[in-house]
């Protein structure tokens, strides 16, 4: 078993304590900024499309390209980034059992939030990194063949997403719903279900599983078209170029709204499962839960509130986006996945608007602990717990500018890449009223956002 | 059929102006950094001694299953000792999530003291272990 001290860690699995509360004035004054730059985005703005994916970009050096396309670096990165699993596991299994264990901080601060700050600044790394698809190519090269080649079924193209959707919606709950989120036992359980999970479906579906099943990699892709970097289709090059001309390559399949809600929703729960109301709801009526007892009626009542969350973002996503006229009924039902990019900046958005702090004095404590994973007072690289800076913690005036401006920001480029979408999509006359719908559900995700983060 | 809607537009962005230069000039928020003579809310009581005057004492008692306070929140600073005076009829355990983390052992009788200061700014949560309930939420103020 665990030790005790574990399993009681309650915030967010990693201990410690969460950030102040924004003060009332800097979220009115981000909601004023959403507000104004909202109708002015809707209504002094361009009336022609300007964003592209086919757009070329500016090339990079043909080296980059080579070199991010070079098998042999490729093998390295992979390799490293399964050495690195394979590190944190041990440490998992045979560090120390209580709170200075390595296991929670990586997976729920460097693999959640650190997987999206590097996506949105390289692309999809996930895909070139993921510890189960390069077992699932080592497995596949050791019985004599290529692994992406031997599916035995093709994937069916109406599962979309909805596979990695139920892994996403399984790691929040983990997080912010499950009765003992800090608990090692909870947290292996998990990882060895997805890696039982990912290496069944590869065999069956090949690699396409991994690109549709994959919670992370799913996760990586949705984030990674906000990335300056990507890659021209046409030629195959690495270029630099507009986010807003990447984004809409969000693919658009079956799930991708619900991505997006999962994302979103769990995000907005979080700040929510904070405030008193909420805690005091959930102690008062635990109880009342039948079957679970006290402590599991709580995590009962936690996971119906979450899901309901998730539900509220996706049903008014989706109704905002068909709310317009001038469109066949066909074209009405298509339009919530074609719309679904726009929520990429609000989701980013949101998430480092959060989770920033987490990323940065939590993550440097995990690396501390991972410098030391067996807990024998080891300091590797000259790593030791005194080194770890609480920059932004103790500066909460500069957090809370950084916390607003993100939301603040991650709306405005949601804005105008559904404003952008609105005149490529809706037909002329229909397209300012046609967008009015979604321009006031996105003013309602931020200023429920920032209320959120003024603490409720 | 636009130039209504850019009206609206310019309106919302003046107004959106107003309340933000509004929003400047509100006086400071109770969040900022409480002073001396404040720093104990409803859920706190100075110490009858006076000999320091910046502690926050914070009073909790564990009696039939239930505790009170529940998720109360309570402002302190970060330096500053945070006394909890715990009168408790069963043996449990008190952690204080603060960085660094404390963990005191609450045994089965009243005026148990533990002290700890708080050293980043934050939330810190105090929970009651076996009883799974937070007990009070510390804003730790630089």
């Amino acid at each position: 078993m665990t030790a005790d001290f574990a399993d009681t860690v309650l915030a967010h699995g990693v201990g410690g304590s969460t950030d102040l509360p924004v003060p009332l004035s800097y979220a009115l004054i981000g909601a004023a900024w959403a507000l104004a730059l909202t109708f002015a985005v809707v209504a002094v703005a361009w009336r022609t499309p300007r964003f592209d994916p086919a757009k070329p970009g500016h090339p990079l050096p043909k080296w980059v390209s080579d070199a991010v396309d070079s098998p042999a670096i490729r093998w390295i990165a992979a390799l490293a980034a399964l050495v690195f699993t394979a590190w944190v596991l041990v440490a998992a299994m045979w560090g120390p059992q209580g709170s200075g264990n390595a296991l929670p901080g990586v997976f729920y601060v460097l693999l959640w939030v650190g997987l999206a700050a590097i996506s949105v600044v390289v692309g999809p790394i996930w895909r070139a990194i993921s510890p189960v698809r390069t077992i699932s190519r080592l497995l596949g090269v050791s019985r004599g063949h290529r692994a992406a080649g031997d599916a035995r079924r093709k994937y069916p193209a109406n599962f979309g997403y909805w596979p990695a959707v139920l892994g996403l919606f399984a790691f929040v709950w983990l997080e912010l719903a499950s009765p003992d989120p800090g608990s090692l036992t909870a947290i292996k359980i998990w990882i060895l279900a997805y890696a039982v999970a990912m290496l069944l479906g590869a065999a069956v579906f090949g690699s396409t599983w991994f690109a549709r099943a994959d919670p992370f990699e799913v996760y990586s892709v949705t984030v990674s078209r906000l990335a300056p970097l990507r890659r021209n289709r046409a030629t195959g090059r690495i270029v630099v170029g507009n986010p807003l001309d990447h984004l809409p390559t969000m693919p658009v399949r079956a799930g991708t709204v619900a991505v997006m809600a999962v994302l979103l929703g769990s995000t907005a729960f979080d700040s929510f499962s904070q405030s008193r109301t909420f805690r005091d709801f959930v102690d008062g009526n635990a109880a009342t839960v039948p079957f679970f007892g006290d402590h599991g009626g709580a995590a009962v009542l936690r996971t119906a509130v979450l899901l309901l969350f998730v539900v509220i973002v996706g049903v008014t996503f989706s109704g905002a986006a068909r709310a317009t006229s001038g469109v066949s009924r066909e074209q009405r039902r298509e339009l919530p996945g074609r719309l679904a990019h726009c929520l990429i900046p609000i989701v980013v958005g949101y998430i480092f608007a959060h989770y920033l702090s987490y990323l940065v004095e939590r993550g440097q404590e995990t690396i501390v602990r991972l410098a030391d994973p067996l807990g024998k007072g080891w300091q590797l690289l000259a790593l030791d717990p005194g080194d770890v800076q609480y920059f932004l913690s103790q500066n909460p005036t500069l957090l809370w500018t950084i916390k607003v401006g993100c939301v603040v920001v991650g709306h405005l480029v949601g804005v105008i890449a559904a404003h952008d979408r609105a005149l490529r999509l809706l037909p002329v006359g229909h397209q300012l009223v046609g967008q009015l719908a979604m321009m006031l559900t996105m003013v309602a995700y931020t200023l429920t956002g920032l209320y959120l983060l003024f603490g409720g | 059929m636009s130039e209504p809607i850019r009206q609206v537009a310019l309106t919302t962005v003046v107004l959106g102006v107003l309340v933000a230069v509004a929003a400047c000039q509100s006086p400071p928020s109770p969040q900022g950094p409480p002073s001396a003579a404040n720093s104990s809310s409803a859920a706190t009581s100075t110490t009858p001694t006076g000999s320091a005057a910046a502690e926050t004492v914070i009073d909790i008692s564990v009696a039939d299953g239930a505790v009170t306070p529940t998720n109360a929140t309570v402002q302190g600073a970060v330096g500053q000792p945070i006394v909890l005076v715990v009168s408790s009829d069963v043996v449990d355990s008190l952690h204080v999530h603060s960085v660094p983390e404390h963990v005191f052992d609450v045994e089965a009788r009243p005026d148990q003291r533990f002290e700890f200061t708080v050293r980043v700014p934050g939330r810190v949560d105090v929970e009651l272990h076996n009883l799974h309930r937070t007990v009070v939420t510390i804003e730790a103020t630089p």
